[in-house]
């Protein structure tokens, strides 16, 4: 016994003493090969940032970084961008796991911005991940493009350097409003219930002030904590409440734990639209009490920007078309695309983009081109606010809403059914 | 951990001259310092980053160890602390309020609070006080979240601004670092002068027999509360600094049980009941999770890896590693606190 535990003794010290050497080491700068003056040299950039390769946002993290991964090898194999002055630039990706929690991010990041030299950072998942990095992004002078990260608070924080990708948890749920103003202006009687955290207390908060003004009235505004599974409380107060619409949810588990028991009550809805939950194709899985429920989302397969729609809206078209999207990602991974792959597709494409105009890697040239960012891609529309009070916040991309409607082989189906022109069909309206 | 003959021993062999002639704990401090003032000198942010994660573990375990090692009560939900004197402190700083108000402000919350709490749940013994530690940081949780003045669940947020406060963002980031420095280096002072005092015997009294050390003449419920509330200031105050740091908080990163348990785990690495252990384990530990986390080959492995070396530890040297130079080596036991 004695003799294992000097052996295990040994052996840790051992290991210390390689960590320390492997510490050491890090110091030696990354390789960015110097480009010959005069153009006709290569240049690789890097691009950092964090993935949750473990923890409970490992899902969608990894799909997320999926897409940007798909991005990089399409550039690359194009044989890259082309700068002003003739060089060839490549792109190389430097990632950590940050375990889903906000402990390492900033460790990590700093980490990115000055060991690794990464050019540009692409924000981890999530709001509350993506708002400790943007402080390393703002603080080293990086660009930081966040994708994953609806919260509007980050950008209030009179950041210049961080741009988001996604629609702001604000615009989340307005569309369903104008919606419903659009199929039935008499309804006016609406119940918000929302999962009691960041984001979608964000998304609940703004939708019942749009609401609000929009002369709606909103009969029932209740939080639950996250983790419920048993709604009966809130589905009584919904029921004596009386609403037309019930708008809200948080993310998938809940969100399909209350659209079930909302169905089995039986409440005499119009119009029932969660979050997070009804996107996701395993919510068909509900069978009855997915039928008709509205959800949105910040890109859809089926949704078909074109270069024909850019022209007209006078805008910039960039990038592949959602179905090369698709089939390329469909080639890569063997799976469907969310909109968080495409989500990390986007944030690289808008790199690019701002690298191509600028024909710079310089940080105050892609920036300036980042600030005039106004285009069409297989994403959406894509524009920056450039009010210091809101700096980088997205203000060209919208939600689209998809409802899940009876297939002609009374299969369920999920169908994009808002903004009219990008609708595959006509939303199903009343539910009941 | 100690035997009623080593707490007898230490009773004679201690006036109070040599209780500041320890050799380690002033050589623990040094080296500690060192290591502290490294990125200083070299001027590396990403060192700075790595070794700020393990002071603010330094001063958690030590502050922890009071309660655990000394007095035998072992707390799961120590966050508590952590996570309150964010809030606070993060409440104060967005109204304005300079950070040095702000940080102590956060770890007099945390000490109150232990106060309150602990006339009553240190009544509980052994696993029903570690239940009872857990329970408290879920209801805390759930109170914040629901907590309008905090920001209920969406959470506090700093405006980038408010760094300018502190000369830039780069410098507030230098300024909580060295404020972290001294909350370490005092944490391990804090800890060596409770060990060595009356009031450390009689807590160290407690962890060996409860019923004894009463009948001896420690009056129990007040030496435990105010151990307690020692052990919940410094956490408190390095809550405060974490999340300016961050530049926002949220419910669910303040009150996160599983940095409660790697708590724990630092403690034991090093050596429970020991003024030195603590700050063996969390440097260690630390080093450990930030090599496995950026090195390449182990980056997909990270967690497997350092399950099976926790494992493997706490199996064989279950009495932690200053723990067990102590136990190997008596003679050690005079320079090693």
């Amino acid at each position: 016994m004695k003799r294992l535990q000097t052996l295990v003794l040994a052996l840790l010290a051992t290991l210390g003493l390689v960590l320390s050497a492997c510490g050491a080491q890090n110091t030696t700068p990354a390789n960015n090969n110097a480009a010959a003056p005069g153009g006709g040299g290569t240049k690789t950039a890097i691009i950092g940032y964090t993935a949750s390769l473990t923890g409970k946002l490992n899902v969608e993290s990894t799909r997320q970084s999926n897409g940007l991964k798909l991005w990089m090898d399409q550039v690359n194999e194009k044989g890259g961008v082309k700068l002003a002055d003739g060089t060839t630039v490549t792109f190389e990706a430097k990632f950590y796991d940050d375990e889903s929690n906000k402990d390492r991010v900033q460790e990590l990041y700093t980490r990115l911005a000055t060991d690794d030299k990464a050019d540009f950072l692409i924000s981890p998942y999530s709001s509350g991940l993506s708002d400790a990095a943007a402080v390393i992004a703002e603080q080293y002078g990086r660009i930081m493009i966040t994708t994953g990260a609806a919260a509007d608070d980050t950008y209030k924080k009179g950041y210049t350097l961080v741009y988001q990708a996604y629609t702001p948890a604000s615009r989340y749920l307005t569309g369903s409003i104008d919606m419903l103003a659009q199929l039935d202006p008499a309804a006016k009687k609406v119940a918000i219930v929302n999962e009691n955290e960041k984001f979608s207390k964000g998304v609940a908060d703004a939708v019942k002030a749009y609401a609000e003004s929009k002369g709606l009235q909103v009969v029932l505004f209740e939080g639950y904590d996250a983790g419920t599974t048993d709604f009966a409380p809130i589905i009584n107060k919904i029921q004596q409440a009386a609403p037309d619409v019930i708008l809200g949810g948080g993310h998938f588990q809940d969100g399909s734990t209350l659209a079930k028991q909302i169905r089995e009550k039986n409440l005499n809805v119009k119009m029932v639209g969660l979050l997070v939950a009804p996107p996701e194709p395993k919510f068909a899985e509900l069978g009855d009490a997915a039928l008709g429920v509205i959800g949105p989302s910040q890109w859809e397969p089926q949704v078909n920007f074109t270069a024909e729609a850019a022209q007209q809206k006078g805008m910039e078209w960039f990038g592949p078309t959602g179905s090369e999207f698709v089939s390329a990602y469909q080639a890569k991974f063997n799976e469907e695309p969310s909109y968080h792959a495409a989500g990390g597709y986007v944030a690289g494409l808008l790199l690019q983009k701002a690298i191509e105009k600028a024909g710079s890697l310089e940080t105050t040239a892609v920036k300036s081109a980042l600030d005039y960012t106004n285009m069409l891609t297989f994403f959406g529309a894509l524009k920056f606010e450039v009010d210091p009070q809101a700096h980088g916040l997205q203000v060209g991309h919208d939600m689209v809403f998809v409802q899940w409607q009876q297939g002609s082989d009374g299969k369920l189906v999920k169908q994009v059914v808002w903004p009219t022109e990008g609708a595959t069909a006509k939303a199903l309206y009343p539910v009941r | 951990m100690s035997t009623t003959s080593d707490v007898l021993g230490r009773l004679h062999a201690r006036p109070a001259a040599a209780r500041w002639r320890n050799p380690g704990l002033w050589l623990g401090m040094l080296a500690l310092l060192l290591v502290g003032l490294w990125p200083v000198v070299s001027g590396q942010a990403a060192t700075r980053e790595v070794i700020f994660t393990m002071l603010l573990a330094i001063a958690l375990a030590s502050s922890l160890n009071i309660l655990m090692g000394y007095t035998g009560y072992v707390s799961f939900g120590h966050v508590v602390f952590f996570g309150l004197g964010g809030y606070v402190s993060m409440f104060l700083l967005s109204l304005g309020q300079p950070l040095w108000v702000a940080v102590p402000a956060g770890g007099v919350a945390s000490g109150v609070l232990a106060f309150l709490l602990g006339k009553a749940i240190l009544r509980l013994r052994g696993t029903y006080f570690a239940l009872a530690t857990i329970g408290i940081n879920e209801a805390m949780r759930t109170f914040i979240n629901n907590f309008g003045p905090f920001g209920g669940s969406t959470g506090i947020s700093l405006n980038f601004s408010v760094y300018g406060n502190y000369g830039g963002a780069a410098n507030a980031l230098w300024l909580a670092y060295y404020a972290v420095l001294a909350l370490a280096l005092l944490a391990i002072l804090v800890s060596y002068i409770v060990k060595t005092s009356k009031f450390g015997l009689g807590l160290m009294a407690i962890r060996e027999d409860e019923d004894a050390a009463e009948v001896m003449g420690v009056f129990t419920p007040n030496a435990k509360t105010w151990a307690y509330v020692i052990s919940a200031i410094i956490p408190g105050m390095v809550g405060a600094l974490f999340f300016f740091k961050n530049g926002n908080i949220e419910p669910a990163d303040a009150f996160r049980l599983q940095f409660s348990i790697e708590t724990l785990v630092m403690i034991m690495l090093g050596g429970q009941g020991t003024v030195l252990g603590p700050i063996l384990g969390a440097l260690g530990y630390q080093q450990l999770r930030s090599f496995l986390l950026t090195n390449a080959f182990f980056k997909d492995y990270q967690l497997v890896i350092a399950g099976v070396l926790l494992l493997l530890i706490v199996l064989f040297i279950p009495a932690g590693a200053v723990g067990w130079l102590r136990k190997r080596f008596p003679r050690l036991r005079n320079v090693l606190p």
